[in-house]
């Protein structure tokens, strides 16, 4: 399997690496770090990573301002989680978050910015972002992606000479995504954007805040949320391992979820759930 | 009166500056910005300078190469034998540092970081003087200290060297499943340098100290950097995966999202809590069981 997937990739860098003229490699050059927020640490979602809006309530008490079509399309989901299933949450297989749910904050986060990239590091299962600060356009020959294509831009917004604000835009999204664990969906048209203006709290330098808005077909306006996070005081954190598929007891065969049993059976997800067709085990046998 | 407030703020602004300023002197550093990659035409294999497989020759202990035996026997019968990342996993050290796909490295003044396209892999190698911990969760990427080090006293460093212990199971060394030992215990230590006159070629002379190795191993690594514009993939391996495991069996999912054999002759899953929870289950000809 790595091998055909490193074929695969080899491919596509092939196919597409004579078309980007805007991602040439960025030397290493001396930079100011004190031109930038102290961002350093380890980072914690406020409020728990369960919802998109973490003011409100889970699920419905969202309030996401769903079309009609979406918004239909989301309640059916929750009657599928209540029933035992996944609904319109796909990370159940151990696919990344993507944008913006991985704002939610589901892992310990680390910031690590360099002059022309501010990597967001997150102990989660696929979630590390780059956010490309060097000034780069759009390219219209990027691959889609779960957690989509950024470019930031650094802001000193109160003129003190010193950068306090990072505004990023994150195109370029593939499917399947949802806001949240109750399965909020985004349209299938994966045209989704995503802005964000991350900074310090002014009064609390251990408070770190995200306004994130998405615009989305799925939704009759833009919809925009605050995250905070909070800095962990310890100077050498803990920084855990987080392996999705290592325990996932999650099985997708076809369209179906099933789910392995403490004995290592498979084991169905919901009431009379159809065990999976095993025709095939009938032609290979000897 | 107005001076001293002129003089509190100042030094409030100072304090604020200063708290977050760490000047990072990156010319003390090399530059091994950029993307990394596996030379053209070098494969998976852990040591590149030996043909795959059975032409890696590991100084296995005679327990371990008999383990591998029999792993590569499965592999040849469609079984993935002691290599266990088919169900996307990550590869662990050493074998990370295979380098499947492209590789980062962001040096910064405490810590060295190598992010690897492949399930987000990601090491974080500390070089801020630390010791390694008394008691830490074991890990596939394992708990890395580095120092750097100034080979040719020029005044500026030239060579990171790194220590990973920690680690935890399951790992092979590459695809063909060289085992490591089950007791965990392994250390692996790495030296990594540009090469001297091409600054867009690193090494990683990696020694691997592991109870089922009857001597240490030692391989250099070689990657070259990327000079075309660079792309990086989002390299989910769970998106495409048609391994299944059910219990400490592996399975394959087909074209048409139908369960099927990864090995002749494998008998199908147990599908008994079908049968209490329905009254009835699909039996291997696919037809319900009466």
């Amino acid at each position: 399997m790595l091998d055909r997937n490193a074929v695969t990739f080899a491919a596509m860098v092939l196919a597409l690496g004579a078309t980007i003229s805007d991602a040439w490699v960025t030397r290493a050059l001396a930079w100011d770090d004190g031109l930038y927020p102290d961002l350093k640490g380890q980072w914690r979602v406020v409020g728990g990573p369960m919802r998109f809006d973490p003011g409100k309530p889970w699920g419905p008490g969202q309030e996401a301002p769903l079309t009609t079509e979406y918004q239909a399309i989301f309640e059916k989901n929750l009657k599928a989680q209540a029933a035992g299933g996944q609904g319109t949450t796909p990370t159940y297989t151990c696919l990344s978050p993507g944008m913006p749910r991985v704002t939610n904050g589901y892992g310990q986060i680390e910031f690590v910015v360099t002059p022309g990239t501010t990597h967001i590091l997150v102990q989660h299962i696929h979630d590390n972002r780059r956010i490309f600060t060097d000034g780069r356009d759009w390219s219209a020959a990027m691959e889609p992606s779960f957690l989509g294509y950024s470019i930031g831009k650094w802001l000193d917004t109160d003129g003190v000479g010193r950068y306090d604000t990072l505004e990023v835009e994150t195109r370029h999204f593939k499917g399947p995504r949802a806001f949240d664990s109750s399965g909020i969906p985004l349209h299938e048209d994966n045209q989704t954007i995503v802005k964000e203006r991350i900074y310090l709290d002014k009064d609390d330098r251990d408070v770190l805040r995200n306004e994130v808005t998405v615009i989305d077909n799925a939704l009759t306006r833009p919809w925009t949320v605050l995250k905070r996070y909070r800095r962990e005081p310890d100077a050498r954190p803990f920084w855990r391992e987080v392996n999705c598929a290592e325990n996932n007891n999650h099985v997708e065969i076809g369209k179906e979820n099933y789910m392995l049993s403490a004995d290592g059976l498979l084991m169905p997800t919901r009431k009379d759930q159809a065990p999976p067709d095993l025709r095939y085990f009938a032609q290979s046998k000897p | 009166m107005r001076g001293s407030i002129a003089a509190v703020t100042m030094t409030a602004l100072l304090t604020m500056f200063s708290a977050g300023a760490q000047a990072h002197d990156e010319s003390k550093y090399p530059d091994w910005s950029g993307q990394w990659r596996r030379p053209p035409g070098i494969a998976n294999q852990f040591d590149t300078s030996k043909p795959p497989r059975e032409g890696q020759k590991p100084p296995l202990t005679a327990e371990y190469q008999a383990i591998w035996e029999a792993n590569l026997k499965d592999q040849a019968a469609g079984g993935q034998g002691t290599d266990p990342t088919y169900i996307c996993i990550p590869d662990g050290m050493p074998r990370a540092m295979n380098v499947i796909f492209p590789m980062e490295i962001i040096v910064m003044p405490k810590t060295t970081y190598i992010l690897i396209e492949y399930l987000s892999m990601l090491r974080r190698v500390y070089t801020d003087g630390r010791s390694f911990p008394e008691d830490f969760e074991p890990s596939f990427m394992g708990y890395s200290i580095g120092k750097w080090v100034d080979k040719d006293g020029d005044g500026r460093y030239d060579e990171l060297e790194i220590e990973t212990r920690l680690l935890k199971n399951p790992r092979a060394f590459d695809a063909s499943g060289i085992p490591l030992h089950e007791d965990g215990k392994t250390v692996v230590k790495e030296r990594i340098y540009q090469d001297k006159t091409d600054p867009n070629v690193l090494y990683d002379e990696i020694t691997t100290i592991d109870s089922a190795l009857a001597q240490p191993w030692v391989v250099t690594k070689k990657y070259v950097r990327e000079l075309r514009p660079l792309i990086w993939f989002e390299s989910i391996c769970s998106e495409s995966n048609q391994h299944v495991r059910i219990g400490k069996e592996n399975y394959m999912v087909g074209a048409d999202g139908l369960l099927m054999p990864a090995k002749k002759g494998q008998l199908p899953p147990d599908l008994r809590h079908f049968t209490e929870s329905k009254g009835e289950a699909t039996g291997a000809t696919g037809e319900p069981k009466r």
